[in-house]
């Protein structure tokens, strides 16, 4: 799976999606280099989980090239692959331990290697008691740690989480998020889907926002809040806010706006026209438009589309 | 190449052990041998009371007619044990056949040469052997008369051969000996079948439902997962067996006499090479036929209870071919029997039938032989590749269709 650094660990290129006589994802390219966390982000149904499938060769693409290390996926590439699929599941019936240790033999460690390591795992994350219990007895964010172990045995070169954090509860989303930063700390390159702004403006270097199975944005998380207008100013104010061509009104409650510069328009203008109108500003911040309102921007298109 | 091996032995120790320790497993495996020993106390204590059943089958009391080319049979000793002499062979046998006549024996001129012909009414498989018994018994008290030295009676008598023939509504009922050890195969086909069809239906099931496969799927070749299930399936299956084997293994070793087994004179079984290596090969080419089918159902179908539609009427087909038993064992040629015999799904049990009852020429071995392994292989790819790219639809019936569709526009 190891690459020289000019090549990047996966390569999508013109990749496209039929189910049927769907068009599920179209022209689709993006490349992740070694080392980097690529946010992996869309609409739910935009073909997150469709695309990173036919990359592991669980779906077959019906065009264009998918490629990790420089070749189609194979299940014998998978001992340095740490995949947490969408659709959760292990064996239910069998006990934590016995299951943990089939996959850690599976990716390519011996007996005691994957029990040692699994038993110090479950340790860290607060399960020791359960080892020997079977999985259904677990509660599902029990179920899910235990999913999160596999998935990072044999110390994976290559991570890849389909919405890491549903169904965890604040403490645990950090554990989580301390365990993927550790890996990633350790050279792993990750590609992450979530629906989690903030997780995404924490560890991601870059990002994909993908739409109807379209790219609509792609490249640093800097690069993408340029893209969809770059700066907005927060304010907090007493007075009345007045209309302007100068700025839209992004979102205004009790107080706190945020308001988009229109055509350019600067900070000292749209200042002077907020104090000439008499709004009583209290506080003026400029700010990158957050990956959220991106998000909301992007997504609310559509239901404009839809009503239009 | 190398880890694909170590994942081999990986999936078969983790699905063996697994299945065996499955609670329902164990209730079912141990029903039957519980069940068998339950049955064999029955038959213990009511046979405590009455004699050795080889006896009784001696000294079964029926009326038969006998014919005597020889001279040999002593017509005082014929009258004593219910015989009447006749001279009409053919009226005699059509008397047995008729049910009007318990029995007709028909000693040859040179019994040493000839067979001595035993007709007798169907009385069912254990009892059937009194007949001869008494044909014997017969020749054997004559012979001593005559020659005076039972030694050598015995001598002699132990060269004649006897053909025994029963009948059952007219028609001829098969004998046994020659017959039971070809058979076997089927009937191992059929216990490994009924015990382990349902862990073949449900093992794919369960990576679905559990939802498991796409961990699977990136982490290990479905070629692997799917051989390592078959493998550990067929372990399952010999510990079942010997399970089921040792009660009755014990009885026989230690009770033979008290319990009224049939009486198997395991020297009297003919092991044929041909039929026995016929049947070895159908009966591995029967489950990999049968195995492929189940684990394709697997993958196409969502959940045990859908999958269950099909299940039926699939192990009907096995059932299918003893319809037409009489017609599989008088006249293979029939059309409906040529049809079973190469019919996939009715291929196995036909074949191991017609195998057992020697109407499968060596050509037609050959022939379902081979179409068998070829149809199985190419199931059990189908079963994989239906795995592969179908148990990812969780909770949707798959197209066969869709799959191919999508594989062949990825070729492209
Ligand atoms: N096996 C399938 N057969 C037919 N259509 C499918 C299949 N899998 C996905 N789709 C369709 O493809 C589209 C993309 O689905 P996908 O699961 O990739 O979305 P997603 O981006 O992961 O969404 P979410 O955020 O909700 O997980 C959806 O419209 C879905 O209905
Ligand atoms: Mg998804």
């Amino acid at each position: 799976m190891s690459s020289g650094a000019a090549e990047p660990l996966v390569h999508i290129q013109d990749f496209r999606m039929d189910f049927g006589d769907t068009t599920v994802i179209r022209d689709l390219s993006f490349d992740v280099h070694v080392g980097e966390t690529f946010g992996f982000l869309g609409s739910n149904g935009s073909g997150k989980t469709t695309t990173l499938r036919a990359l592991l060769g669980i779906y077959r693409p019906t065009a264009g090239i998918l490629h990790v290390g420089g070749k189609v996926f194979e299940p014998s590439d998978g001992s340095r692959l740490g995949y947490l699929p969408e659709e959760r599941g292990l064996y239910k019936k069998e006990h934590v331990l016995d299951v943990m240790v089939y996959f850690g033999r599976l990716k390519g460690l011996s007996k005691t290697a994957a029990r040692s390591w699994s038993e110090t795992y479950l340790e860290r994350v607060g399960l020791a008691d359960k080892a020997k219990a079977r999985l259904d007895k677990l509660s599902s964010g029990q179920q899910q740690k235990i999913q999160l172990g596999v998935t990072i045995m044999n110390n994976p070169e290559l991570l890849i989480l389909d919405e890491p954090t549903k169904g965890f509860d604040p403490v645990n989303r950090r554990l989580l998020m301390d365990i993927i930063e550790e890996h990633k700390r350790a050279g792993a390159t990750v590609i992450m889907v979530t629906h989690q702004m903030e997780e995404v403006e924490r560890l991601c270097d870059r990002v994909i926002l993908l739409k109807d199975g379209v790219s609509r944005a792609y490249g640093t998380v800097e690069d993408v809040q340029e893209e969809f207008g770059g700066t907005v100013y927060r304010v907090t104010y007493d007075g009345v806010l007045p209309l302007s061509s100068l700025f839209d009104v992004v979102s205004d409650d009790d107080g706190r706006a945020e308001l988009a510069p229109l055509q350019g328009a600067s900070e000292e203008k749209v200042l002077r026209e907020l104090v000439e109108a008499g709004a009583g500003i209290r506080s003026f911040t400029p700010a990158r438009i957050s990956l959220d309102e991106i998000f909301i921007k992007v997504y609310g298109e559509q239901h404009e589309l839809a009503e239009g | 190449m190398a880890l694909a091996q170590h994942n081999l032995g990986t999936v078969i120790a983790f699905e063996f052990t697994r299945t065996i320790k499955k609670r329902g497993f164990a209730i079912a495996t141990l029903a039957i041998p519980v069940l068998l020993i339950v049955v064999f106390a029955l038959l213990y204590a009511s046979n405590t009371t009455t004699k050795n059943s080889a006896d009784a089958q001696r000294n079964a009391q029926f009326s038969f007619t006998y014919s005597d080319a020889s001279g040999i049979v002593a017509p005082a000793g014929a009258q004593a044990a219910g015989g009447t002499p006749t001279t009409d062979p053919e009226s005699a046998i059509e008397a047995v056949k008729n049910g009007s006549s318990e029995a007709y024996f028909e000693y040859p001129a040179d019994p040493t040469k000839e067979p001595v012909k035993v007709y007798g009414a169907d009385k069912g498989m254990f009892e059937n052997g009194k007949y001869e018994a008494v044909a014997r018994q017969l020749l054997e008290a004559s012979a001593q008369q005559h020659i005076g030295s039972p030694q050598l009676t015995a001598a002699l008598t132990g060269a004649v051969k006897f053909n025994s023939e029963t009948f059952k509504d007219g028609k001829a009922a098969a004998g046994v000996g020659g017959v039971i050890p070809p058979l076997l195969f089927l009937v191992i086909f059929y216990i490994s079948m009924i015990l382990l069809s349902n862990l073949m239906l449900n093992s794919t099931l369960e990576e679905k439902e559990n939802r498991v496969t796409e961990m699977i799927l990136t982490t290990l070749n479905p070629t692997t997962l799917i051989t390592g299930k078959i493998i550990s399936l067929f372990m399952v299956g010999l510990l079942q067996v010997l399970v089921f084997l040792a009660p009755v293994g014990l009885a026989y070793l230690f009770f033979r006499d008290r319990l009224a087994l049939p009486e198997m004179d395991l020297s009297t079984l003919v092991f044929e090479p041909g039929p026995m290596i016929t049947g070895a090969l159908l009966l591995l080419d029967g489950f990999t036929v049968f195995t492929g089918v189940l684990v394709a159902i697997g993958a196409i179908m969502p959940t045990a209870k859908e999958a269950g539609t099909i299940f039926g009427p699939l192990m009907a087909m096995m059932f299918i071919p003893f319809y037409t038993f009489s017609l599989v064992i008088s006249n293979p040629k029939a059309l409906i029997v040529q049809i079973f015999t190469y019919f996939p799904l009715t291929a196995p049990v036909t074949a191991l039938l017609r195998n057992g009852f020697g109407t499968l020429n060596p050509v037609e071995a050959a022939i379902v032989i081979v179409e068998l392994l070829v149809v199985g292989i190419l199931i059990l790819r189908l079963a994989v590749h239906l795995f592969r790219y179908g148990s990812i639809e969780y909770g949707r019936k798959l197209s066969i269709a869709g799959t191919f569709r999508r594989s062949e526009l990825a070729a492209k």
